[in-house]
């Protein structure tokens, strides 16, 4: 049978051509060899990246053709304008990507990729999409950004460029050098893991040594110790790309997909909360004694759903995601195995921005408290300790996703408030150990009556103390709304949790929180 | 086989030295107990090994971030 078809003009199978050719360039990335060496590296490339996150054949590019449009010279090397964009699932769920390609110009910030991060932004906020951005980045492309008409096009003509009120979970995944725009989103986003190696920091360790005649190693400069363990702006560390990018996963798995929904809720594993019988086990014998609350946790929610944000920072505060009957909770727990659970201002901090990150995404919080109290002396005061307690008990007010509090033994001071204490819960519940008072017996025996151990009085004085500091005159009086067995304590939430959801807003808190700064 | 250094996590006193000079812990045991806040506060040798020396008495203060053994691992 011959082919009747019109023969295609010439001129349209010029442009056929021609747009072969344009898409294979941008394809090509920075070259064979710098993917090669990334390979040899055991390092993936960006749209091995993109690929690996997102569901098989989703992924739908935004700006594949775009290059520099700063430089004439550039518009060769700068296929995609060095950062890939656009719109993909994960999990069956459509987000917003951005995964920055090094082998282009050490993916440096410039005009073209510039507007596709914007649009990239814009739909994702107006569309409900989470954001998710794989970041690494030398920063502002130079010498395109010298100069005034450099930073005239080229900077500072977006007036929402880095405003946050949390429409969607934005997830950043630091995966190599990133300085400049690539920190910017890392410290701006709900989760941020970073693969061990990778430095993030404002700019390099090249330019901290010119700029302030600092010798700087780019470990101490922006490293992974740094920042999961001074800094928190690490959520977690990983050793591999391939791992950075099943945590990004695992985050959005607990996130509803923007801000006007609930949370997904998953099916609950066989076998969850059947640790609750050992639980009472956990505590130690004596009230002094510490334990490790995890231990508590892992059997109180769903099985293998405790993820633990921020694990190095602030290690007092143990702040995790987790699911109980497979809903998403936020959890915050006093974790006596550092510092006998005394909070710290890092804990202050973590703990602040986890009740920003629940209320802003409509997830519960639940509140475990066993704290002697704040860390007080002369180093908590120069960490403006004051300042960070008042942080704290501003947004814990603020907050309007429901928030239940369980005592589990000890509360004082002012803590037992910042731990949800009295009306700053819903629903207060308390294990028998539970003891509330203003301060330890022992120091309130000195401080009341100016008696200390050897004394005559001083028994006599701290047995009446420490009885008068058991929870059964708080639940006389209804501050502590139930008094449970440890081994209850997940029935008791599941079905508070139930009571608590918040029906007449479909779920929806009123977020209160919504522009509170991602760092402070 | 590294020397590394273990330091008192919260400012208080020592209350009581669980290990010596030439014992060998494991990762994650006790080597001394502080007091703070009313609290028995164990510092630990995350990496176990050989204790080389115990810096602080039993009674002493300690601040935050002082180091008060070496052990090699």
């Amino acid at each position: 049978m011959s082919d009747t078809r019109p023969a295609r003009p010439r001129s349209l199978e010029v442009a056929l051509e021609r747009y072969e050719q344009q898409r294979s360039a941008a394809l090509a990335m920075g070259g064979a060899e710098k993917l090669a060496r990334r390979k040899a590296a055991g390092v993936l490339n960006a749209r091995e990246r993109v690929d690996y996150i997102c569901d098989q054949g989703t992924f739908i590019e935004s700006g594949l053709l775009g290059t520099s449009a700063s430089n004439p010279a550039d518009r060769h090397r700068t296929p995609t304008d060095g950062k890939i964009v656009g719109f993909g699932k994960i999990d069956g769920r459509e987000v917003a990507i951005g995964a920055n390609d090094f082998t282009v110009m050490g993916a440096s910030s410039s005009a073209t990729n510039g507007r596709k991060l914007g649009h990239l932004k814009r739909v994702a906020t107006q569309r409900g999409l989470p954001m998710v951005f794989l970041g690494e980045s030398s920063g502002a492309r130079m010498p395109d950004h010298m100069g005034a008409r450099g930073m005239a096009t080229l900077l500072g003509n977006d007036p929402t460029q880095y405003q946050r009120l949390r429409e969607t979970p934005w997830v950043s995944a630091t995966l190599g050098m990133s300085f400049g725009s690539s920190s910017w989103y890392a410290v701006l986003s709900d989760f941020n893991v970073m693969r061990k190696g990778s430095v993030l920091a404002v700019s390099s360790a090249l330019l901290a040594s010119m700029a302030v005649k600092e010798q700087v190693d780019p470990e101490e400069l922006g490293g992974w110790r740094l920042h999961s363990e001074i800094t928190g702006f690490a959520d977690l560390v990983v050793d591999t790309d391939e791992q950075a990018l099943d945590a990004v996963r695992k985050f959005l798995s607990y996130m509803p997909r923007h801000h006007r929904e609930a949370p997904p809720v998953r099916p609950v594993p066989v076998g969850s909360g059947a640790d609750m019988k050992n639980v009472l086990d956990v505590l130690p014998a004596s009230r002094t004694q510490v334990y490790d609350v995890r231990k508590i946790l892992r059997a109180i929610v769903d099985s293998d759903s405790l993820f633990e944000l921020k694990p190095r920072f602030g290690k007092v505060a143990v702040t995790a995601l987790a699911r109980i009957d497979g809903k998403t909770v936020g959890l915050i727990a006093n974790n006596p195995l550092f510092k006998g659970g005394a909070l710290d201002t890092d804990a202050c901090e973590k703990i602040t921005s986890f009740l920003v990150l629940c209320d802003s995404f409509n997830i519960p919080i639940v509140m475990f408290v066993d704290t002697p109290g704040f860390v007080i002396g002369t180093d908590a005061e120069r960490k403006r300790a004051p300042g960070k307690i008042m942080n704290w008990m501003n947004a814990l007010q603020l907050v309007t996703v429901p928030k239940i509090s369980i005592i589990l033994r000890k509360t004082y001071g002012q803590a037992y408030l910042n731990m949800g204490g009295g009306r700053n819960s819903d629903e207060v519940a308390a294990w028998p150990t539970a003891e509330i008072s203003f301060m330890d017996p022992q120091f309130g025996v000195r401080v009341v009556h100016g008696k200390q151990p050897g004394d005559a009085e001083y028994d006599g004085l701290r047995a009446e103390m420490d009885r008068d500091s058991e929870v059964w005159d708080a639940a006389a009086v209804y501050a502590v709304q139930s008094v449970i067995r440890p081994e209850q304590t997940r029935d008791y939430l599941v079905r508070t949790l139930e009571v608590h959801g918040m029906r007449m807003s479909n779920g929806v808190g009123q977020h209160l929180l919504r522009a509170w700064p991602t760092s402070y | 086989m590294a020397l590394y250094e273990v330091k008192a996590e919260m400012t208080g006193s020592v209350w009581k030295i669980v290990t010596a000079a030439g014992e060998t812990v494991a990762p994650g045991d006790a080597i001394m107990i502080l007091e703070s806040m009313k609290m028995e506060i164990p510092v630990i040798a995350e990496d176990g090994g050989t204790v080389q020396e115990i810096l602080v008495e039993e009674g002493a203060s300690v601040s935050e971030g002082q180091v008060v053994a070496r052990l090699e691992a």
